[in-house]
């Protein structure tokens, strides 16, 4: 057993807004830069939608991600000779159309335009060339059914649903939307390490955050067209690629990332989760049925004494193994097995997981008149026995949560809809029928699971929200830096001296 | 005060020097004036058999060049100096003696040998009087004896590089063109060889094959020499060649080589009018255009 720690992040989208705060801080803290400006780290998209770049989950086009053939893993992208083939012309690149043009609108216009009959305008401008531009997409430019007619109908999530579900999507009275806000998936088996030519790209021992060392990277942009997520990102100013860096100068000094931080509805939790690392390639090459579960296989609980002597055995400070005890994410993942990692069929052990949303039931035509197909009696129950009648196609979910397997979804969902009625049943009618236990025990819950899920979804705190583990850099600093080096030597010195040139 | 009695012992101590000096300069002077005396008419020998005898002999009568026996009475010195130091230069400024000879000799130019001028005093100096130094070289061609019979057939394959040569060599064509050789003619590096054998006459060709008296060539087969049978070829393909002459039909592959050449380039641009503005085509765009 080769235990490590890993900080993950969980998103409850069923509590996601959609208000992209999380995207403008990431945006203000990180990529407010020359050659960073059609950049999002943070991005969050409507779905169903083709999202940002346009189509990323469409690896018929874009390559990313692994493969499994026969008995071995390889990356879409390319064999190593075929690397080598592809190293100065690569077709699967996204090119800065299949992200959007940044632009930013001229404000002085407004100003300085000469008197006239009308209200002057701002128009637009590129924010590469700076010339004038016609806007024609943006970075959730299908955001609330705008323009879904072109993109939410070309989801490719949509692919293997019944044509009368597609079209049902497309009525407006049966419209249906949610919100996935993405980040770096910091994965387990990184594909945009794996082809990189330069070996610039790592993934941190201490916390698993995977890295673009900027001094190595030879701007190559295999990661770019690597990486299925599209979560690598190509800055055409500095000439090096850039992804999210899980904000780890706030988690070193016990912050949690902006975007969680920042986080309007709270959706965000952050925690550690020990995984063995022995077992990743075994994982990872399971059939596409038994993937969710080959992953939670990975996790480790923090409580086994087994465990914890095998993570102290890999130097895991104490701190950080108590930090792993208390993670909701673990909790979530493992525990409760809510949480399922986006799009496990790319094979990349993706260590940031979704909670997915419930949706109402769809609508029926009645009299012309359309209302929701409600069962009578139990209003409570209307989806539980009827997951298909969920706006949401389950088709859809097991698409982006659990390739494909329906099995999956319908169990989460189903323990997510008992916790909701149990806890309707205690706190509107003071008292919990024998048929609401039944209902909780079918989805696999006890009463106190069901208590405890409650409270962690809806009345988190901060600390409960994000366990941060103590980093202790000033401790780690030691181990190639002696902290006694400098010790009464008079001036500021340099860390870098200033070279000529540069 | 004080300086004026410095003065003088930086005087005095200077005079030494000053003596060292003039001493040298006028050594300098006297071995300098003293150098073409000092040169022999051996080592003359030595240059002419070097580098003059592929062309010229002294009492054998015209090889490429001129019969050099008692050139030195023929010819002030004062011209021969210049001239066998910097013929090249004595051509361009239209020596009427210079551009005489050219024309005596088939339009053959003396290429410039690069000998220094006491290499040339030397050189005189064993022209003056050639029997004095060491054994006659009178006769250093009878090259035309020796050679076995040549073949026409071989001497074209030795050309166009068919049969490679013996010493490792170069084959003529890559430098050299004959009138109707090959579809594309010979290289361009070096003159055209169609009426060599006219221009320097049998024997002049004989021994430039055997000794390859041009500066260029020269360095390119330094060590690599023909041998006497791939010589005899190659006079005898030349002299063929030569009698041939504008009989043999002139290259006509230029038509082809240009209707090919557009012909290809046109249906290139076709090909890329159908790909290239798919091409670019960008996902969303491909998007909103199938709407």
């Amino acid at each position: 057993m080769n235990v490590r720690a890993h900080m993950s992040m969980l998103f409850h989208l069923d509590k996601c807004i959609g208000c992209h705060t999380c995207s403008v801080a990431c945006k203000n803290l990180w990529t407010d830069r020359k050659g960073a400006e059609y950049m999002w780290w943070n991005n969050v998209e409507t779905r169903p939608g083709a999202g940002y770049p346009t189509q990323w989950e469409d690896q018929a086009h874009y390559q990313g991600g692994w493969e499994l053939r026969g008995d071995k893993l390889r990356l879409r992208l390319h064999s190593r000779a075929g690397g080598i083939l592809k190293l100065f012309f690569n077709p699967s690149l996204p090119d800065l159309e299949d992200y959007y043009e940044p632009f930013t609108f001229r404000y002085q216009d407004l100003f300085t335009a000469p008197q006239g009959d009308d209200q002057p305008t701002a128009p637009p401008v590129s924010l590469i060339t700076g010339q004038p531009i016609e806007i024609k997409s943006g970075p959730n430019w299908d955001d609330d059914l705008g323009g879904s007619g072109v993109y939410a109908r070309n989801d490719p999530a949509l692919e293997g649903l019944a044509e009368e579900t597609r079209a049902q999507l497309q009525e407006l009275e049966r419209l249906v939307f949610n919100y996935l806000p993405r980040i770096c998936n910091h994965c387990l088996n990184p594909a945009c390490v794996a082809a990189c030519p330069s070996g610039a790209i790592y993934k941190r021992a201490e916390d698993g955050v995977v890295l673009v060392n900027e001094n190595k990277c030879r701007a190559w942009r295999m990661c770019v067209a690597a990486c299925p997520y599209k979560k690598v990102y190509y800055n055409w100013s500095t000439g090096k690629s850039e992804k999210c860096i899980l904000c780890f100068p706030r988690l070193e000094t016990g912050q949690a990332p902006a975007c969680a931080h920042s986080c309007v509805g709270r959706i965000r939790y952050m925690g550690v989760l020990l995984y063995d690392a022995d077992c990743i390639p075994e994982a990872a090459m399971v059939p596409d049925e038994q993937l969710v579960e080959a992953q939670r296989q990975v996790i480790l609980d923090p409580f086994d004494p087994q465990v914890i002597a095998a993570a102290q055995a890999n130097g895991i400070d104490a701190g950080w193994i108590e930090a792993a005890q208390k993670s909701p994410a673990y909790r979530f993942v493992k525990e409760w097995q809510l949480a399922l990692p986006l799009h496990p069929e790319f094979r990349t052990m993706v260590m940031m997981y979704y909670i997915p949303p419930l949706s109402p039931v769809v609508s029926v035509l009645e009299e012309s008149l359309f209302r929701l197909d409600l069962s009578e009696g139990a209003s409570d129950f209307e989806l539980f026995d009827r997951l298909d009648a969920a706006r949401l196609p389950v088709q859809y979910l097991a698409n982006l949560f659990s390739a494909g397997q329906e099995e999956v979804i319908r169990q989460v969902l189903r323990k997510l809809l008992g916790v909701r009625v149990y806890m309707r049943r205690k706190t509107v009618d003071n008292q919990v029928d024998e048929a609401t236990l039944q209902g909780l025990a079918e989805a696999g819950l006890t009463p106190e699971q069901a208590e405890d899920i409650y409270r962690l979804t809806t009345q988190p705190s901060l600390e409960e929200r994000f366990v941060l583990p103590p980093y202790h850099r000033e401790m780690a600093v030691e181990a190639w830096k002696d902290p006694l080096a400098h010790k009464g030597e008079a001036g500021l010195g340099y860390i870098q001296a200033p070279r000529r040139g540069e | 005060m004080n300086s004026r009695r410095e003065i003088i012992p930086i005087t005095y101590r200077l005079a030494p020097a000053l003596l060292l000096a003039g001493a040298l300069l006028l050594a300098s002077a006297y071995l300098a004036s003293a150098g073409p005396l000092a040169q022999t008419a051996d080592e003359g020998r030595a240059i002419f058999e070097q580098k003059c005898q592929a062309c010229h002999t002294i009492g054998g009568g015209r090889l490429v060049g001129p019969d050099l026996q008692s050139v030195t009475t023929r010819r002030e010195r004062a011209w021969l100096l210049s001239f066998i130091g910097t013929p090249d230069r004595m051509l361009a400024q239209g020596d009427p003696i210079a551009t005489q000879l050219l024309a005596e000799n088939n339009n053959v130019p003396m290429p410039n040998l690069g000998l220094t001028q006491s290499e040339v005093e030397s050189l005189l100096a064993y022209l003056e009087n050639p029997a004095g130094a060491g054994q006659a070289t009178t006769q250093p061609q009878a090259p035309t004896q020796v050679l076995p019979p040549g073949n026409y057939a071989r001497g074209w394959k030795l050309f166009t590089g068919e049969v490679a040569l013996v010493g490792g060599g170069p084959p003529c064509m890559g430098c050299h063109n004959v009138g109707g050789i090959g579809r594309y003619g010979g290289g361009s590096l070096g003159p055209d060889l169609t009426q060599v054998y006219s221009r320097l006459g049998e024997p002049g060709l004989t021994s430039a094959l055997a000794n390859f008296p041009f500066p260029t060539m020269a360095a390119v087969f330094t060590g690599k020499a023909l041998d006497p049978q791939e010589q005899a070829d190659l006079l005898v393909f030349f002299a063929q060649v030569d009698a041939q002459g504008q009989a043999m039909p002139p290259a006509v592959f230029d038509r082809y080589f240009w209707f090919w050449g557009l012909t290809g380039m046109a249906l290139l641009f076709a090909g890329m009018v159908i790909f290239w503005p798919r091409q670019r085509l960008s996902i969303s765009e491909a998007l909103r255009r199938k709407r």
